[in-house]
């Protein structure tokens, strides 16, 4: 492979000054009819400071076929109308950007379009349209390898074909390939039950007004996600969603993304609040700003996460919720086992809902703390070994947590790192 | 990998076993091993981008070196001969230095994958071969004229690059190639290459992107075709708002026509946008003043001093320059400018003359008040930082109090010498103050009430007698309350805390109570610098740092060029202008 293709290139070697001499020439009296033939006033050029090198013409010339080709180019319908103007304006403008290498979509909808015209500022111009750019070149790959998948697929049949025609045996199986199916209905009827004899598990809907559509969207997704999570384990949560009022900006999406399976979800979706659901006393609340440790998972309490995503720096939101309706809180021991380095320790929905499942199903921290995500923490903490260290770390956290200024607390994390 | 970071790490204990390395000479060896582990650690890291964590691992055996050769060397304290108050310019960045003076950035040139570019320009068959030899994903193309436009190179290397394009390419060159030869053009201020590149583009295509057209606008305003530069303005307007540079091209290109209307018209679309003019912009109408006697322009450029001051911006030591000599050639009033300082007492070094106090008038007192309540405390949702209860408890609590002189952040004071016991500093600077017959409130968390190794009960008890004391709860934030009982007790009271609020003035709505609160930060926050012998503070401003005037005198506090300014900072340099009768 790699000898042809080194013999190529020498080849090109030779050939390219050849060709490429003859194409020029031959551009070059093309160019040379076009100029004259063409109407435009000629810019005359003002010689240079510097005496022009022989080259100099040579050089110029360029500027003569970009300027000549112009007569080719479709005169535009000028509209009159100001908003298609506008539009119009916005699509070329697009257009540049994509030429200039730029991270813009190629094609483009009339409502994204749309949507690029109401937005406010340059900047945010900017991030949807490297949104979008990044969505189409996601589709793009995608359809690239379900077509190349395609092609493999058939290609393996074809082979199957060749190889297996007469010898079409007959087999003895136990059970048909409906494992798919089969699986769905164990899990309808572990949800059932957990709908009957499950402990809740709260997700407090009320954050409809601090989230735009984009957090609402991810939010959702984590929610279809932690549900997924929840139906497949051996012991299910009853999940509530609480605090869920028809035709909100959740309810819509849910049944968007659900379609009709979203009436038959095993799952308690109301739009009363958890407080009125349960006992005030059983009710804890997760949120990582709470300044109590959960140390253990209790089988009798209802647990309470906030279906949140926060992008825009609101901290404190679910604890005011919490302190409002008076209600205990606690935050997983993160700092307690893993050695914490980026990242806020706000984490996803459906990492709490695999966390809470496995300490659950095994009460083991390290265990259910795996589903941390990697890059956030570096390991974790042996605590047989620094019995010590823990206990003046613990001592630290308390005091900390008194006194939440940021600047101490990271001070705290950088002396121990070293 | 894992190797390579064990190693780093343990470079701090290396140098701490050996704390007389910088002066014993039986170290070589050790010396060659630390050269050894960088040089390795550089290697490991020149095949990705370089990360922070990189740098900071290479620049920390320098920084030691330097911190072993100063703590070595004798003087280890290092005291400011003349101290700047707190919101001085550059006071941050020496208070940074104090602290750790290991700390400095030393930004590693960033990594490229190099090709040397031609200094002069080539033949087609030269840039066949340059390609050739090119070894990258990229497209060399690009990759060359982007680099060029980086180094400035030359205007004809670029052109023979684009000559070559187009031979290739039946004579069309993509637009990319060329916005950054105009870029180049532009740099180079080549304006006959700007007209024939506009031409060009003109041509070519319908309509051009914001980059395309800002370049034109700076090509162009030049030339004597400086009136399309205009039309490209109205191009950019009819999909977004021109940028402040756009504006600030097309009113420079105006002045240097001579067209001042045109210029003063799209300076007030500009203000008309929100957009904050560039200093250089208005430096321009500055500079073009000298030569215009006439009252109309004067009279807007005393507006554009006002627009300074009621948006508290400041002007460039340039710009400082250029107001000056304005001012100077004004005829028959004779302006006599001077650069200068502030006296602590307010007054101008130079004329004399008393600097606006810094303190608030009744109205505006009565406005951040309120807002400090709405906003910050409240907030919308006062579960947030406080809770309803504790929120009255507050309220009865200064009502029933009598106007307090001196408002403490408790838990701020006492954390300030790590050393020293919480309780202890807390009460040294309680009774230093009590001492002085002042109505003391210390503000804090009720945690500082358990008896604890770090909090006595008993200097706390001593603490209560001597000052009127508030404890929030350990959840609730304990700064809004110091505000608040600030602003309420009146205009002669302060506040003890070293913490900057930051976060309290993002809290406020708009840039006019911002600006109104810093303002009122500076007059009433006393920042303590040392507790023995004495307590010593930062130095209070008593003026106002704001472009001001009282008729016959202008004071203008600008930036120094050398100097870094953070936001929370304001000028020291003053421009002192006054009338010779």
């Amino acid at each position: 492979m790699s000898v042809s293709v080194t013999c190529l290139r020498t080849f090109g070697r030779i050939l390219v000054p050849f060709t490429l001499h003859r194409r020029r020439r031959n551009v070059y009296s093309t160019i040379l009819q076009r100029y004259m033939a063409s109407k435009i006033p000629t810019v005359s050029y003002p010689n240079k400071e510097n005496t022009p090198p022989p080259e100099q013409l040579e050089l110029d010339r360029w500027k003569t076929t970009m300027k000549s080709s112009m007569q080719e180019e479709g005169v535009s319908t000028v509209s009159n109308n100001k908003d298609e103007d506008a539009v119009a304006a916005t699509r070329e403008l697009i257009e540049m950007w994509r030429l200039l290498g730029k991270e813009v979509p190629e094609h483009i909808t009339e409502e994204e379009l749309k949507t690029i015209m109401e937005c406010s500022s340059k900047s945010s111009k900017k991030k949807y349209l490297k949104f979008l750019y990044v969505k189409e070149k996601l589709k793009k790959a995608k359809q690239r390898k379900k077509e190349m998948k395609a092609v493999a697929k058939e290609e393996a049949k074809k082979a199957k074909l060749l190889e297996t025609t007469e010898e079409d045996e007959q087999r003895n199986f136990l059970f048909l390939r409906l494992w798919d199916r089969n699986m769905n209905i164990a899990m309808g009827w572990k949800g059932a039950q957990a709908m009957q004899f499950g402990q809740p598990l709260v997700f407090d809907m009320a954050y409809d007004n601090y989230m735009n559509s984009k957090e609402m969207q991810n939010t959702v997704s984590q929610l279809l996600e932690s549900e997924g999570w929840n139906r497949r384990n051996v012991d299910p949560f009853h999940i509530h969603f609480c605090n869920l009022k028809v035709d909100s900006a959740y309810h819509r999406e849910l049944v968007k993304r659900y379609g009709e399976k979203w009436d038959k979800l095993l799952l308690t979706a109301t739009e009363k609040s958890h407080v009125d659901l349960f006992p005030k006393d059983s009710i804890i609340y997760l949120t990582a700003d709470s300044p109590n440790v959960m140390t253990t998972f209790k089988h009798d309490k209802i647990y309470v996460i906030g279906s949140f995503v926060d992008k825009n720096m609101q901290p404190g939101t679910s604890l005011a919720k919490a302190k409002r309706l008076n209600l205990a809180t606690e935050c997983l021991p993160l700092d307690k086992y893993l050695q914490w380095e980026i990242g806020t320790k706000n984490l996803t929905l459906d990492q709490m809902m695999r966390i809470l499942l496995c300490l659950k199903n095994t009460g083991n921290w390290e265990e259910a703390l795996k589903f941390v995500p990697r890059r956030k923490h570096t390991g974790y903490l042996e605590i047989s070994q620094h019995s010590q260290e823990l206990v003046n770390r613990l001592k630290k956290t308390k005091s900390f947590n008194s006194f939440p200024k940021v600047n101490a607390h990271r001070k705290c994390g950088l002396n121990e790192k070293i | 990998m894992l190797f390579c970071w064990s190693g780093i790490r343990s470079f701090p204990k290396l140098w701490k076993i050996n704390p007389y390395l910088s002066l014993g000479p039986g170290h070589p060896s050790l010396f060659l091993l630390v050269d050894c582990g960088i040089r390795n650690q550089q290697r490991w890291f020149s095949l990705k981008t370089m990360s922070p964590q990189n740098t900071k691992a290479t620049n920390l055996p320098i920084a030691k070196a330097r911190y072993l050769r100063k703590g070595y060397g004798g003087s280890k304290k290092q005291v400011p001969s003349d101290s700047p108050h707190l919101f001085a310019a550059g006071a941050a960045k020496k208070r940074s230095q104090m602290n750790n003076p290991q700390s400095k950035d030393h930004a590693l040139p960033p990594v490229r994958n190099t090709i040397q570019l031609p200094t002069k320009p080539l033949n087609s068959e030269e840039w066949d071969k340059l390609k050739e030899d090119f070894i990258g994903k990229a497209n060399f193309e690009d990759l060359v004229s982007s680099r060029m436009a980086q180094c400035h190179s030359s205007v004809d290397v670029a052109k023979s690059l684009l000559a070559w394009v187009a031979a290739k390419n039946n004579g069309i060159v993509g637009y990319n190639l060329l916005v950054k030869y105009l870029h180049l053009c532009v740099v180079h201020k080549q304006t006959s290459e700007v007209i024939d590149v506009y031409e060009i583009m003109k041509a070519r295509y319908k309509s051009l992107e914001s980059g395309g057209y800002t370049l034109l606008i700076r090509g162009l305003i030049h030339s004597d075709r400086w009136k399309e530069a205009l039309l490209l303005l109205e191009d950019i307007k009819k999909v977004m708002i021109p940028s402040k540079k756009n504006y600030g091209d097309c009113i420079e290109g105006a002045l240097l026509h001579q067209d001042v209307t045109t210029a003063w018209n799209l300076y007030q679309e500009l203000l008309g946008h929100d957009l904050i003019p560039m200093m250089e912009t208005l430096k321009a109408f500055f500079d073009f003043g000298k030569d215009i006697k006439d009252d109309h322009y004067s009279n807007k450029l005393l507006d554009i001093l006002l627009y300074l001051r009621s948006n508290r911006l400041y002007p460039g030591e340039s710009f400082a320059h250029s107001i000056k000599t304005w001012f100077e050639s004004i005829p028959g009033k004779q302006w006599k400018g001077q650069f200068t300082t502030i006296q602590e007492s307010g007054r101008c070094s130079s004329c004399g003359k008393t600097i606006e106090s810094i303190h608030l008038s009744p109205e505006e007192y009565e406005f951040l008040k309120g807002k400090i309540m709405r906003d910050v405390i409240d907030g919308g949702d006062q579960y947030k930082k406080t809770t309803p209860g504790e929120l009255k408890r507050f309220e009865n609590f200064v009502k029933s109090c009598p106007p307090f002189d001196i408002v403490i952040d408790g838990l701020n004071v006492a954390k300030m010498f790590p050393k020293a016991r919480e309780s202890q500093v807390l009460l040294d600077v309680v009774s230093q103050l009590a001492k002085q017959n002042l109505q003391l409130l210390v503000l804090g968390r009720k945690h500082m009430l358990t008896q604890r190794s770090r909090w006595r009960k008993d200097e706390m008890e001593k603490v209560q007698k001597q000052a009127s004391c508030f404890f929030a709860d350990d959840i609730s934030e304990d700064d809004p309350f110091l505000l608040y009982a600030t602003l309420n007790s009146g205009n002669h009271c302060k506040f003890i805390t070293k913490d900057l609020m930051r976060d309290h003035k993002a809290c406020l709505p708009d840039a006019k109570t911002q600006r109104l609160f810093f303002k009122w930060q500076q007059g009433h926050q006393l920042a303590i610098m040392s507790r023995s012998p004495g307590l010593t503070f930062e130095r209070i401003l008593r003026h106002d740092t704001v472009v001001q005037t009282t008729g016959d005198s202008w004071h203008v506090p600008y930036d120094e060029d050398r100097v870094e300014r953070y936001s929370y900072e304001v000028p020291t340099k003053w421009l002192c202008l006054h009338r010779k009768t």
